[in-house]
């Protein structure tokens, strides 16, 4: 007979080895299938996480994907660490790059230092705006924050299409679905000549810093922590619950319209229908890959930009599609649940006895 | 042929607490049974032995004089034991009979056939192809009874099945288990509402702290000799002085105190109204399910209520919250110690951090002063000897009694003038319950108040000057402990009024 059995003790450094296991484990999964597909896996391999990073053009990409992801994914802990699931960020980041893209638009052709931080600011108040959408119905009329946060990604991706076919798109544009590019007043500035890594970067480091000081250091982060363990507690500390429901989600949603003004204002230089590649849904793995923790988001954002870019290559290199840049992703995510499980609960074969039977 | 079930001598230790305490009863098909207790008494426990959840650590159960083993629930359907669990479970969305054919291995045409004839032999009245989501708690019920007699039971165990049912729904329940043990199944009624017992049952095997105290024709028993024999009758204990506090201060008063919840397992609570004097002891006896929880959430600030009045200290406080509550100096320890009180992941430091006042500055600016909170914990672990002094362990690592100390210590380290505590010395050792008991009664005599909700009349007639009853959400009529009898408990108890 098996029994399953829950782990009263679990070390803290396993705790944050078993990303790792899983990642060695997604290698191993990814390797299976690329020589299933008839291919050499340890040079497949090689292609897709070893190539994309071995020169500087590489390495810059890598911190151009890692950007939006760490960023997305630092806001995200916030709801998950309170039993918040906002699974929205990504129609939050479209919908920070539509207000950020609306107010780089307005200032088309315009001058001025004030120019950049007012379509950042723009942008991280739409995600927050929109972030807040789910949060109020979920606070004052129990719906369920899931279903909703997903259905409002459709609905800002929509409103993108709308807006860049419609009534934002390119005078000048032969019909094309994008605006204008924006004027370089409203770019992020570009770190190295010929290099796509952008200013953005600073601002998801000092939002990994902050987050990091409200997590451990504040009376706020300490209600956060003590919500997600137990609600119960949290009802009899006296705290807040529905306040703190929307603050979570506020800093969430500002943290993905933060990388939607970000992309669009950095690598992008306009807005069309594909301003992101997923990183909204990425960044959901990021988050429970780096354990919620900002330090561990950092590097968890990187090794899924890796996917990204290995994808790229791999489709030029190997004739694969570029999707298997998302077999990637979901094997990471699969192997953590996995060992996350084994991690917290122990599996007990216990033999029967001749009489039991 | 008759059903018999046997079990002997059963024993099932947890860490901490003695569950079953060598219990041996005996059933035979023909009659009713009720196996009566409080919550922790142990009768969950047993019955979870007999539906295979959980093994005994000794012991045997015999059915029809054969020794049988019940390692799984699957042995105890195996054996023809059936059982109907408080909480249904049902899949909400799925209609009736794809809930029923779930479990059974027959061929949906057979079995539809057989479960027309339960239905129309007992006169029930359900619609098959429905989503279970639209039927009434009864008519559920009613699914999970036929769940189980699609296999022949021998042997039906009834778990609390009343608490989510109407009158007119119990009344129908009532009729149908008479009906089935006409027809030759052996049933086994948990449950701790008295007047059920007596209604129902021919026989009756009352438990209390793991043991069977009593097993008795119903016949021969009255609500109160029930009663007194589920929570204890000693009235011998020391009794701490009692006071007349006549002249003294009023520190709280409640008006109006009215609550309806959405929640079938919750009890409401109808024109509650009670008020305290300052250094007096207000003890709230009753069995549990009464009322007892929603009443402690209310004074704690958890629930708020409209049209409530609480005035403490002469101070409007019903629509405050706990924290907000914890500044006018009142303090509360819950029930739910490992859960709730605290929480088992964090460290006692942060656990004592959830009890936050402005004067004790543990959030300067919304910054956590660590220093300061750790200092506040050392001195509440060597006041109320808790048998640790490292401020860094997580409380899942502290035994029963020392986190109630834990908790107990940081409600009163502010020196709260109101201390409101739900069942303080439950599940707890001797020695943590004597510690606890003299704490009680201690700031009594310093001249603060305390509200002590408890199902433990030992306890009540110890520590309380004044005694209640919560009855079906209502309370009694307030009586001095001086003048307080075993009996008198008992009637309040089980609903009825006395004078």
């Amino acid at each position: 007979m098996i029994k399953i059995e829950k782990r009263n003790d679990v070390s803290r450094s396993i705790y944050f080895l078993t990303p790792v296991l899983a990642i060695f484990l997604t290698l191993f999964g990814g390797g299976i299938i690329f020589y299933i597909l008839g291919f050499n896996p340890i040079e497949a391999l090689k292609f897709f996480f070893i190539t994309p990073i071995s020169d500087l053009y590489g390495l810059s990409e890598l911190l151009v994907k890692a950007t939006p992801l760490c960023l997305i994914a630092i806001g995200l802990s916030f709801c998950f660490k309170s039993n918040n699931w906002n699974i929205g960020a990504e129609g939050q980041l479209i919908f920070g790059g539509i207000v950020g893209g609306g107010v780089a638009l307005l200032f088309y052709n315009h001058d001025g230092f004030y120019v950049l931080p007012i379509i950042i600011l723009s942008g991280a108040i739409g995600g927050m705006l929109f972030a807040m959408i789910p949060a109020i119905l979920k606070t004052y009329f129990n719906t369920n924050e899931i279903l909703v946060s997903l259905m409002l990604v459709y609905v800002a991706k929509l409103l993108l299409d709308y807006l860049v076919v419609g009534p934002w798109s390119n005078p000048e544009g032969f019909n094309f679905p994008e605006t204008r590019q924006f004027s370089k007043t409203a770019r992020m500035p570009i770190l190295f000549d010929g290099l796509r890594i952008h200013a953005g970067i600073f601002i998801t480091l000092i939002n990994v810093f902050l987050s990091w000081l409200i997590l451990y250091k504040t009376y706020l982060g300490f209600q956060i922590k003590v919500s997600g363990l137990s609600l119960k507690t949290a009802k009899y500390a006296g705290y807040k619950g529905k306040t703190m429901i929307i603050i979570v989600f506020m800093i969430s949603g500002a943290c993905a319209g933060l990388a939607g003004v970000g992309e669009i204002t950095g690598p992008i230089g306009q807005l069309h229908r594909n301003i992101s590649p997923d990183y909204g849904f990425t960044a959901i793995i990021v988050a429970f890959l780096g354990r919620l923790n900002p330090v561990g988001i950092i590097f968890a954002s990187l090794i899924v930009a890796l996917t990204y870019l290995g994808a790229e290559t791999a489709q030029i290199f190997l004739q694969v599609p570029k999707y298997t840049g998302q077999v990637f992703q979901g094997m990471i995510l699969f192997f953590l649940l996995g060992s996350d499980y084994l991690l917290f609960f122990k599996i007990k074969f216990l033999r029967l006895k001749k009489n039991e039977l | 042929m008759n059903t018999k079930l046997k079990v002997s001598e059963i024993s099932k230790i947890y860490p901490g607490c003695i569950a079953n305490d060598k219990v041996s009863l005996e059933f035979i098909s023909g009659k009713i049974y009720a196996l009566l207790g409080e919550n922790g008494a142990g009768k969950s426990t047993l019955v979870k032995i007999l539906s295979g959840v959980v093994k005994p650590d000794q012991g045997e159960v015999f059915l029809n004089n054969e020794s049988i083993k019940l390692n799984s629930p699957l042995d105890a359907k195996k054996n023809n034991i059936g059982m109907v669990f408080q909480h249904f479970n049902l899949f909400e969305t799925l209609s009736v009979f794809e809930n029923l054919s779930i479990d059974s291995d027959k061929k949906d045409e057979d079995l539809r056939i057989l479960v027309n004839d339960i239905l129309k032999k007992y006169n029930f009245k359900i619609d098959l192809d429905i989503p279970v989501l639209n039927l009434s708690a009864g008519q559920k019920q009613k699914v999970e009874i036929i769940r189980c007699l699609i296999r022949n039971p021998k042997v039906l165990i009834m778990d609390e099945p009343t608490s989510v049912l109407t009158e007119q729904e119990t009344d129908d329940l009532f009729i149908s288990l008479k009906q089935f043990s006409k027809d030759g199944i052996l049933i086994i009624y948990i449950t701790h509402k008295l007047k059920e017992v007596l209604s129902l049952c021919d026989e009756v095997a009352v438990m209390r702290k793991g043991k069977v105290v009593s097993v008795s024709n119903t016949i021969d028993e009255k609500i109160e000799s029930l009663a007194n024999k589920m929570v204890g009758e000693s009235l011998n204990t020391i009794k701490k002085k009692i006071n007349n506090f006549k002249n003294s201060e009023e520190i709280l008063k409640i008006s109006n105190l009215n609550f309806k919840s959405d929640d079938p397992y919750e009890t409401n609570l109808n024109d509650l109204n009670l008020s305290l004097k300052k250094g007096e002891c207000l003890g709230i006896a009753g069995i549990s399910g009464n009322g007892q929880n929603e009443l402690f959430q209310i004074l704690s600030g958890e629930i708020i209520t409209e049209g409530t009045s609480i005035m403490f200290r002469n101070k409007e406080i019903s629509k405050l919250n706990p924290r907000e509550r914890r500044e006018y100096l009142m303090a509360f320890s819950p029930e739910d110690r490992i859960s709730q009180a605290a929480v088992p992941e964090l460290k006692i430091f942060e656990n004592v951090a959830l009890n936050n006042f402005k004067s004790s500055n543990f959030f300067e600016k919304g910054l956590v002063n660590e220093k300061k909170i750790k200092e506040h914990a050392k001195k509440i672990l060597s006041n109320f000897s808790v048998n640790t002094d490292n401020v860094e362990l997580k409380s899942q690592f502290l035994s029963g009694g020392n986190l109630q100390k834990l908790i107990i210590g940081r409600e009163l380290i502010t020196s709260p003038e109101l201390l409101v505590c739900f069942n303080p010395t439950w599940g707890l050792d001797v020695g943590a319950i004597n510690y606890i008991h003299e704490t009680l009664i201690k700031i009594n005599e310093q001249g603060k108040s305390s509200i002590l909700i408890s199902t433990d009349n030992d306890e009540l007639l110890k520590l309380s000057d004044r005694i209640c009853v919560i009855y079906k959400g209502k309370l009694s009529k307030i009586i001095d402990a001086d003048s307080v009898t075993a009996e008198k408990l008992g009637i309040l108890m089980g609903g009825g009024s006395i004078d």
